[in-house]
């Protein structure tokens, strides 16, 4: 499936690309952050403490002008019967204990990174293996049969690209509401990771389930499946004239032996490049679902983002610290993508984005 | 082939799209959970009322008859009545579409006068600190939340540093159009001015994106130019450097680059519906959030035509334009 | 004799890859004589491509020409920089390389024009065959009304008249004048129906036609050096003779000569007057065509003769030649005849960088056979090649 050729192509690219060291550097370590969240996030992402809201990151501190009640030594000042008040410029500090500050809500922003990196992982990755699993089975069928089957499939791909597909995502959203499967995560239900955090000192409490947005997941694939369909099937066209097919169905194999047992693997790389590529555009486009509010999630960087507007003009860090963090990891994953492409020239261009 | 009768297969093609798009939307409905009456009336009203609404909405009649009726309308430009406001969708979309054509329009301009100059720039001075400067930018443009984008504009230019409104579009380019119509020239200019004040942010965000995608492929289709052989014959046969990059490569590399710009209108309008949330921008994007916060499905489908027909008018205009400008396409 | 018109001293060039420096072209000499035909052969990967690219002035990154001259006769370039730059004129001659840039490239065309191998490729497919070829004839029209321009770094054409002929549909860069003369040309290679043709697009051609075309091109600038590399490889073999036909005949109407780049040695025969073989970036024999045909000095000119069928001596065995060229990395490059690896004929004395031996003034050989004779006592010890 992978032969030894690609796999001498790929090394050769990476050790000459810098880029492409950086990409696999960073998803690594995106993939090990939102795996690992329960160990190594500071606090629950949801622990709200309003005594520390907005909170700036290390390095930051505000000046911010508020009224505050006149003291003189120590007591209130009152005249005629009123308490004054005075103008006085506060000033928040960052801590060590908030790195990257807190929100509105004096939630840790680092944590909610780290889990936030859990949502958006999941949904790039269920939602491009389901996008990946429609297409492919669309687009081999189609470029396999040819003539009228690839007429009808290919149209309806049509069909779904005329919409585009964040307003497509939205409607289906908007439409259908938003399904989420809270599921048990392994790392706290097993008790490891509260072992772990309390051995260490960590606050504990994280939390034991991880939503799994399955409408948003289910949506992403249906608008996005039709990337994956147009080349499989450019591949099943072509490798279906190949000799070694005509042979293994002159022989009597069955349509979908041959599909499978030739044709797929041999359309395996681009899948893969476009799949990389894809991951960074669902991951695009959840994170706008969550920004418009209609993902249901709660713990989103895009949600993050829109949270922290009605902070823009107090409080900066709290919509630009997700936002980083969803640039890092697209850049990463397109890193990533440039380095397949180029390393094994499947011959397609990046789509999608928002 | 000839380029007419490729443009009547494109033309029917495009038909068939538009229909398999209306049925789509009007398909949308049944995977709502729910039943639009419920969005008229309160859940405890009287049954009576409720059978007449539901009547009044056609929507006892056999499918059949219900798609009939959806789709018999949409030529004569009849999109059913919102059930909020209880007037046509048509002119609603209608209201709110210039301001999303303008806020597109002007960031496909930033687009195109950005990205083509960088992209040739970057692919001339190949491993120069101009060309990394452009490849970052980009990397880092195509990997950009275009919502962040915004709100990250918001803060810096519009809260900090006060250069720019965080939103509205007090004026379009219609009011633009009718003041300097009706004489009132200075008002004109004014309006010209608070317009272009009000878009500028909405654009640059919007456009980004693109920009950074053209560049891209501006530089790659460059890069690949200057390798053919037909370069160095040009060298050869004594023409100006100006003229083999301009005149031959860069020509040669507009042309896919027309047809990815026209796949990524989509992406585009899907932009712009996200970008209209960030700055309050009173477009078509605004028109679908809020259809579906207010569970009006016929304003919402009405919207979903528009911009996906659209779409599909716009796609047939692009692949005429490449058939236009590239002599060899077999049209097929 | 007739005097020459180009004359290449020590030419090197070097590409730098990442896998190190690749010295495809290595002190390389000839001389191009005033309406002759001069052969460049050798296989792929020799240089000879290179050369002729080197020669026009048209490598590019990550390649570059490293050293050597291009002396070019040319009468009035020499009297032009005689005073200004003395080091670049000897005689009638300037060296090319020592020009400055702007000159240089208005050389191309009226002095030096080329020919490429891939005629499709080597037109833009998105322009009419006749406009390609009026932009050639145009830019020399407006180098004649206006030399000093010609020679600035945009030749006059800045990014402003680029940019307005792109946007603007009836501003042109070609002339009607120069449209009439490219269909003149197309005719003058024998094209038939010129004035249609000039209309079309080079997808519309055959690689014949194209070819006659690609060589209206070259001819449009009326060069003194027509660098002809591989102009036959890409057709079919009666087209092949129709263009090196046309070629001799154009050379002898035009006065001018070429400097014909090719592997085929039939097509050295049948076209030049002298000939240069090629070998790992090295000319290692030339000399008039008779000379090196019947009395092959050089091993490899030996074993590339003996590699080619003879059509009258049916039962003589080809004899190949063992091993393959090797990689030109100058890191991997022996302090020895490049050739003593793969030569049956190898001695001890080869173990060290050759010179080129004069043998009678016309013929010359990059070879210690030039000098002594084979000793099989001296035989250098092959390692017998594992790998073929």
């Amino acid at each position: 499936m992978i032969s030894e050729r690609t796999l001498r192509n790929l090394r050769r690219e990476l050790r000459r690309s810098l880029l492409a060291k950086i990409g696999i550097v960073v998803v690594v370590f995106i993939l090990l952050m939102a795996v690992f969240a329960p160990f190594i996030s500071p606090y629950s992402p949801g622990k709200q403490n309003l005594d520390e809201a907005r909170l700036p990151p290390v390095g930051f501190s505000t000046a911010e002008t508020r009224e505050v009640t006149k003291m003189e030594n120590g007591s209130v000042v009152i005249e005629g019967g009123e308490v004054v008040t005075e103008e006085r410029t506060v000033y928040t500090n960052a801590t060590a204990a908030h790195p990257l500050g807190t929100d509105g809500n004096g939630r840790d922003i680092l944590s909610r990174v780290i889990y936030g990196a859990r949502t958006s992982i999941l949904v790039g990755i269920f939602g491009t293996s389901l996008a990946a699993l429609i297409g492919v089975l669309v687009g081999l069928t189609a470029g396999y049969y040819r003539g009228r089957v690839d007429d009808v499939l290919m149209r309806s791909a049509d069909i779904m690209l005329a919409f585009p597909s964040l307003v497509l995502a939205i409607a289906l959203v908007g439409v259908w509401g938003q399904a989420q499967a809270p599921i048990p995560d392994p790392f706290v239900v097993t008790g490891l990771a509260p072992a772990f955090r309390s051995a260490l000192g960590f606050t504990t409490g994280m939390p034991d389930t991880v939503v799994l947005p399955g409408t948003v997941i289910v949506v992403v694939a249906l608008v996005n499946w039709v990337w994956f369909a147009r080349v499989a099937r450019g591949e099943a066209l072509s490798i279906r004239e190949e000799e070694y097919v005509k042979a293994a169905r002159a022989l009597g194999a069955s349509d979908g032996w041959t599909v499978l047992r030739h044709v797929l693997p041999n359309a395996i790389t681009p899948i893969l490049v476009l799949a990389t590529i894809q991951v960074a555009a669902i991951i695009l486009l959840e994170s706008a679902l969550s920004f418009l509010g209609f993902s249901g999630a709660d713990v989103s960087w895009g949600f993050d983002i829109a949270l922290g507007r009605q902070y823009q003009s107090t409080a900066w860090w709290i919509s630009t610290i997700p936002g980083l963090a969803i640039v890092i990891t697209v850049v990463g994953l397109n890193l990533v993508g440039d380095w397949l492409r180029d390393a094994l020239d499947p011959g397609i261009e990046g789509e999608g984005g928002v | 082939m000839s380029l007419s009768r490729f443009l009547v297969k494109r033309s029917l093609q495009g038909l068939f799209v538009i229909w398999g798009v209306i049925t789509v939307v009007f398909g949308l409905r049944f995977i709502s959970p729910g039943d639009p009456a419920n969005v008229l009336l309160p859940p405890d009203v009287d049954p009576e009322v409720r059978a007449e609404v539901i009547a009044e909405l056609g929507l006892n009649e056999p499918l059949y008859v219900q798609y009939w009726d959806f789709i018999s309308g949409i030529p004569l430009g009849e999109l059913g009545n919102s059930l909020v406001t209880r007037t046509p969708v048509a002119a609603r979309v209608l209201a709110k579409l210039p301001a999303t054509l303008e806020l597109a329009i002007a960031a496909t301009i930033v687009a195109i006068v950005i990205a083509i100059p960088l992209g040739v720039i970057s692919a001339t001075r190949r491993h120069q600190p101009a060309d990394y400067g452009a490849t970052v930018f980009s990397l880092v443009g195509i990997s950009t939340p275009n919502f962040w984008l915004g709100v990250m504009l918001i803060i810096v230019l519009a809260v900090q540093f006060d250069l720019f409104p965080t939103s509205q579009r007090p004026i379009g380019v219609d009011g633009i159009v009718l003041l300097f119509v009706s004489g009132s020239l200075g008002e004109a200019v004014n309006g010209l001015t608070t317009w272009l004040w009000h878009i500028t942010l909405p654009a640059v965000t919007l456009g980004t994106y693109f920009t950074a995608l053209i560049t891209r492929l501006t530089r790659s289709g460059m890069l690949d130019q200057l390798g053919q052989t037909y370069v160095r014959a040009s060298r050869a046969k004594g023409l100006p450097e100006t003229l083999v990059r301009y005149k031959h490569a860069l020509r040669n590399t507009l042309i896919p680059v027309i047809t990815v710009i026209g796949l990524q209108l989509g992406t585009l309008i899907g932009g712009a519906v996200i970008t209209e949330a960030v700055f309050a921008w009173p477009g078509l994007g605004t028109l679908i959030i809020n259809s579906i916060n207010a569970r009006d499905w016929p304003v919402l489908q009405g919207s979903l035509i528009v911009v996906a027909v659209g779409f599909v008018l716009v796609n047939i205009l692009v692949d005429a334009l490449y058939a236009y400008v590239n002599p060899q396409v077999a049209y097929d | 004799m007739a005097e020459p018109i180009l004359k290449i001293r020590d030419l090197s060039t070097s590409f730098f890859t990442e896998e190190g420096k690749v010295n495809a072209v290595d002190s390389v000499t000839f001389d191009v004589e005033d309406g002759e035909i001069f052969g460049i052969v050798g296989e792929s990967g020799s240089g000879k491509s290179v050369t002729a690219l080197s020669v026009i002035d048209l490598i590019d990154s990550p390649g570059r020409v490293t050293g050597g001259e291009v002396w070019y006769r040319n009468a009035d370039l020499a009297e032009e920089f005689r005073g200004s730059r003395p080091e670049a004129v000897d005689g009638d001659f300037v060296d090319v390389r020592r020009l400055p840039k702007g000159v240089r490239r208005s050389l191309r065309g009226p002095s030096f024009s080329m020919i490429f191998q891939d005629a499709m490729s080597s037109f833009n497919p998105s322009i009419t065959v006749g406009e390609q070829i009026a932009e050639a004839v145009e830019v020399q029209r407006r180098a004649r009304a206006n030399p000093r321009r010609t020679r600035s770094r945009t030749q006059g054409y800045g990014l402003g008249s680029a940019i307005l002929d792109t946007f603007l549909p009836n501003r042109d860069y070609v002339s009607n004048k120069s449209m009439d003369r490219a269909v003149e040309l197309l005719d003058q290679v024998g094209i038939p129906d010129p004035e249609d043709r000039a209309e079309e697009y080079p997808h519309q051609f055959s690689g014949g036609m194209l070819q006659r075309a690609m060589i209206a091109q070259a001819l449009a600038g009326e060069p003194d050096i027509l660098v002809a590399d591989e102009p036959t490889t890409a057709l079919d073999v009666t087209i092949q003779a129709q263009i090196l036909n046309l070629l001799r005949d154009l050379q002898e109407q035009e006065g001018m000569s070429i400097l014909m780049i090719t592997h085929n040695l039939g097509v050295i025969a049948r076209m030049c007057d002298r000939v240069g073989v090629m070998y790992a970036g090295e000319i290692v024999e030339r000399g008039p065509l008779g000379d090196i045909f019947e009395n092959p000095v050089h091993p490899y000119t030996q074993g590339l003769l003996g590699s080619v069928p003879d059509i009258d001596d049916p039962s003589d065995r080809l004899e190949p030649i063992t091993g393959n060229v090797p990689s030109l990395l100058e890191s991997e490059m022996p302090n020895a005849c490049y050739f003593a690896d793969r030569c049956p004929k190898a001695m001890t004395d080869c173990m060290t960088r050759i010179p080129e031996y004069d043998l009678d003034g016309r013929h010359s050989v990059r070879c210690v056979l030039a000098e002594r004779e084979y000793d099989e006592a001296d035989a250098l010890e092959q390692e017998v090649m594992a790998d073929d």
